[in-house]
């Protein structure tokens, strides 16, 4: 399988105008809904490690094509945003199918690696400032670059999560009640930008020296600014590390002020609070639909299935922002 | 009962411990992952089997004391009433009866999360 897959990145490769040989090739564990694999791509001039990112093709309703993922990374890349650069881009099955190449950004990945190790610990202090920077250097991408994005207003968005909860048929009376609260919250009218859509440890490639690249944008689209800040500061993605707001590594006026750095947007904590309600909520509902692809049959999983018990998270997390004065 | 000793707690249990200490530390790092993800599921199992008893009826008085109609005291109802918006978001019996019943399923799927640990000190 491996030394097929070796011989087709080559080809590819040539296609492109880029002659070398594929050695070491590697399978990564990473997004569910795509394979990543790691080579060594090597030739007279220069030996470096490349990543492949490979879909199944198919259209889901969550993630754009890799094919568009890459042509995205591609232009973010020219807003000064931290992003991988894109060696080629295959949306033919005779190439690679619906895949990119891009270059290794060196660097760790891994939540809890990031959070608790010592030689993490310097990226750490600048963590929350170089995120809330590279966040504003997304939001501020000029809108006429990426009309390809599909579009997600966000009442448009929640209706969608709540179709999407209720076709699976568990009740559950804290997203009921969830549901109903952000229906009569006023959401600041922000102007729409480019969201990366899951920014947040796991997605972010971190160094010695902090945020090296900003990873997986299957999620993107074009909306409110806010859905990623939100993301960024729920419980959902502190690991553990619950007193610190922003990732489990940092403090939210750190996170701000390298968004202001950036951006003229002004953003206070009570508008902060909804959209950690939305985020949680949001992520609780991408729990669902990773368990029901199991218990549908549609692949068989015991991540997935362990998945499922992963929405009492949210809940608690719900009950706790909505009723208890959590942040 | 008809069953005899080992009971299916002590049956899950030897399960989880076998994986624990003679499986997961002989593998390498993302089948040792694996492995652990399948401990903490057999884990689940364990605490569910051994608590749900005490955690339906008490989340039965909860539900009944909320939605008063003995049929209507369940999670279905629960959902669909708020939906409805027979109970009002600011009911305050509503706002605690979610904590608490949440509280209970977090207390088998994961007593080690954080924001759990943190509302039962």
């Amino acid at each position: 399988m491996s030394e097929e897959l070796q011989l087709k990145i080559e080809e590819f490769l040539l296609k492109n105008g880029i002659e070398g040989k594929v050695s070491e090739l590697v399978p990564l564990t990473g997004g569910a809904s795509a394979e990543t694999w790691r080579f060594t791509f090597s030739n007279k001039n220069k030996s470096e490690q490349m990543i492949l990112r490979r879909g199944s093709g198919k259209k889901s309703p969550l993630a754009v094509l890799k094919s568009e993922e890459a042509a995205i990374q591609q232009k973010v890349k020219s807003s000064g945003a931290p992003v991988p650069e894109i060696v080629a881009i295959s949306s033919d099955d005779k190439d690679l199918g619906d895949a990119y190449l891009m270059s290794l950004i060196p660097g760790e990945s891994i939540a809890r690696k990031i959070l608790r190790d010592k030689k993490f610990s310097e990226a750490r202090q600048k963590l929350a400032f170089q995120c809330g920077e590279a966040l504003a250097k997304i939001h501020s991408v000029n809108l006429k670059d990426f009309e390809q994005v599909p579009k997600k207003p966000i009442r448009e968005e929640l209706d969608r999560l709540y179709l999407t909860y209720k076709s699976f048929k568990q009740p559950l009376p804290v997203f009921e009640y969830t549901f109903k609260w952000l229906d009569i919250q006023n959401f600041t009218t922000r102007k729409d930008a480019l969201v990366h859509g899951d920014f947040r440890l796991g997605n972010l490639m971190i160094d010695e020296s902090g945020l090296a690249a900003v990873i997986d944008w299957e999620m993107v689209s074009i909306g409110n600014p806010m859905l990623d800040i939100g993301w960024m500061c729920i419980n959902s993605w502190r690991f553990g590390q619950s007193e610190k707001v922003v990732g489990g590594f940092g403090d939210l006026e750190e996170f701000l002020e390298g968004y202001s750095s950036i951006s003229k947007e002004i953003i206070d904590h009570e508008e902060i609070k909804i959209w950690q309600v939305l985020g949680t909520l949001r992520w609780g509902v991408i729990c669902l639909i990773q368990v029901y692809s199991h218990l549908n049959g549609d692949v068989n999983s015991l991540e997935k299935a362990a998945i499922g018990r992963r929405v009492s998270e949210t809940e608690i997390d719900l009950v706790d922002l909505l009723f208890l004065g959590g942040k | 009962m008809i069953f005899d000793r080992p009971t299916s707690v002590e049956l899950v249990e030897a399960v989880s411990e076998f994986l624990l200490k003679e499986i997961k530390t002989n593998l390498p790092a993302h089948l040792a992952f694996k492995t652990q993800i399948a401990i903490n599921v057999l884990n689940i199992v364990r605490r569910e089997q051994e608590n749900k008893e005490l955690l339906t009826k008490e989340s039965k008085e909860i539900l009944l004391n909320l939605l008063s109609n003995p049929q209507e005291a369940n999670i279905k109802e629960l959902a669909e009433q708020i939906a409805a918006g027979k109970l009002e978001l600011e009911n305050k019996e509503l706002q605690k009866a979610l904590i608490d019943i949440t509280k209970k399923k977090i207390s088998v799927d994961n007593p080690k999360y954080s924001t759990y640990q943190k509302l039962i000190k």
